[in-house]
């Protein structure tokens, strides 16, 4: 545990030396923000509510979808894969913890720093800009959080399977680009599900992606109540669990496998 | 010029060959990119399913706006590869500039017959299918001059966006560090072009019609194509501005250019 601390902290060391590097980012996502949310504003038109999602609260959904880029890692990331291809892997595999615990250490790290710095500040800066919807009660920000880490978790499961395909192929990149590009559409970050044709809703459910995203923000705007508030965060969580133990799985097929050439 | 232009084909068809290696691998990535890019597109279409239209524009006339934008914008990624920002940063600070300061050869062929990324292919290839579409379901009878005037509309965006990576990547000699709001204009002037301008707030749009003026190079062209009427008032001749923007916005990119070089430290490694 205390290995695991130091990861953390010297990650949340190495992020925080790019601060220009952190502002710039800020600032695409933040403008990036203001074109999708213009597109949302012109498909409602004159509607306020479409499937049950009213109009600020569909704002505030891409607002926090730019925010959360950087938090939930929406775009994908090939850190792992690069170690593999370059035989710097090597040196994490005599670490005294599995890489599964490492990379996921190095990515609290980056994702504490993004959360802080370019999520809630992208959030302030928005809500100039359109009037934001904050959960009402301490119990909604109690399960958002909840449902967040979960995300959280999913999505750096989904990462590490895709980069572990790169124990067996010299061309995970091309995998990866597929995955993500689905991880993008089906998690509705481009755009929410709810403003989909039913049935692409209901398609994805069978998916990991939802849960990586939507799911977080449905329970952030209070769509989800009751009974299926638990439904939604109890399917987070087998999705969770069982990404992981597949990450467990194929790490150790792939450990049996794995060739480092040269050094 | 002649020995330029030469010089600048001869480059070429040594980076096309090295490219094209492996062949077989090259066209799957480049059929899996356009494949995969066409997802946005699609997802996008689907969303209209359950709303009709998007500012009044049904999703064959968006399509057209959007295949048009992302066809140009590829042309320009792949012949404009040597001016891209980022990739200049790492040029200048290796010190790769003075090697081609140094040679008796004109600078621009030089630059661009140093990359040209055929891969690029995969995002022509999607603006391509999205425009298809468009073509294949816009009711729009395409007259003589429309169909004159849409390779020239291409060509302006090209040269436009090309413009920006230039001033992006003349930027670059004092910085040395790509300035990510450089992307802000060249990726998010493609996001802006690829839908109806009335969509965005006053000030968003004032900056893309007067600043960088890219509304004249997609949406008005756009609403001449499709026989739309301009929601916003500009003069009757605003979506033949595409040529003249295009030309103006290279011409301030090449003075800036010149401007630059003339102030190029090496950054001596």
């Amino acid at each position: 545990m205390r290995f695991f601390l130091r990861i953390i902290k010297l990650s949340l060391l190495q992020q925080t030396t790019y601060r220009a590097a952190l502002a710039a980012g800020l600032a695409t996502n933040f403008v990036f923000g203001l074109l999708r949310a213009a597109v949302v504003a012109a498909l409602y038109n004159s509607q306020e509510t479409v499937n049950g999602l009213p109009l600020q609260a569909a704002l505030t959904y891409i607002a926090i979808g730019q925010a959360m880029i950087a938090f939930l890692f929406l775009f994908g990331g090939y850190d792992l894969m690069m170690t593999v291809y370059s035989g710097s892997i090597a040196a994490d595999l005599v670490r005294p913890v599995s890489i599964f615990t490492l990379w996921m250490g190095r990515d609290i790290g980056k994702a504490l720093v993004n959360l802080v710095v370019r999520g809630l500040v992208l959030l302030l800066v928005f809500s100039l800009f359109y009037p934001l919807i904050l959960p009402d009660s301490p119990a909604a920000w109690l399960w958002t959080v909840v449902s967040l880490l979960l995300a959280w978790l999913i999505s750096y499961a989904w990462r590490f399977l895709i980069n572990v395909t790169s124990f067996w192929t010299p061309d995970a990149r091309g995998l990866g680009r597929a995955a993500f590009t689905a991880s993008q559409v089906f998690s509705g970050f481009l755009i929410p599900l709810r403003l989909y044709p039913d049935w692409v809703g209901q398609l994805s459910q069978h998916t990991p992606f939802p849960a990586m995203f939507n799911t977080s923000l449905e329970v952030y705007l209070g769509l989800l109540q009751g009974p299926a508030l638990w439904r939604a965060l109890i399917n987070q969580a087998a999705w969770a669990l069982g990404l992981s133990l597949l990450c467990f799985l194929l790490l150790r097929l792939g450990l049996r496998r794995l060739v480092i050439q040269g050094g | 010029m002649a020995r330029s232009l030469r010089l600048y084909f001869r480059l070429l068809s040594i980076q096309l060959r090295s490219q094209m290696t492996f062949r077989i691998s090259f066209w799957i990535d480049m059929l899996t990119t356009g494949l995969l890019n066409v997802s946005y597109f699609a997802s996008t279409y689907l969303v209209l399913e359950r709303f009709g239209n998007i500012a009044g524009w049904t999703i064959a006339e968006l399509a057209f706006i959007y295949g048009m934008a992302e066809i140009s914008f590829g042309l320009m990624d792949m012949i404009f590869s040597g001016f891209d920002p980022d990739w200049f940063s790492n040029f200048v600070r290796q010190g790769a500039l003075d090697q081609l300061l140094l040679r008796p050869v004109n600078l621009f062929a030089q630059l661009f017959g140093s990359r040209f990324l055929l891969r690029r292919l995969g995002r022509i290839l999607q603006g391509a299918l999205v425009l298809a579409y468009a073509f294949a379901n816009l009711p729009v009878a395409w007259t003589a001059p429309k169909l004159a005037y849409l390779p020239l509309v291409i060509i302006s965006q090209i040269v436009a966006m090309g413009a920006l990576f230039m001033m992006g990547s003349t930027l670059i000699i004092w910085t040395i560090q790509p300035i990510e709001a450089v992307n802000i204009i060249t990726y998010g002037g493609v996001e802006m072009m690829s839908y109806p301008a009335s969509i965005y707030s006053t000030w968003l749009r004032g900056l893309f019609t007067y600043l960088v003026p890219l509304v004249f190079l997609n949406y008005y062209p756009a609403l001449f194509f499709l026989d739309r009427p301009d929601p916003l008032g500009f003069p009757v001749f605003a979506p033949f501005l595409a040529p003249a923007a295009a030309g103006v916005m290279l011409w301030l990119a090449l003075r800036f250019w010149h401007f630059g070089l003339t102030h190029y430290q090496s950054t001596g490694t």
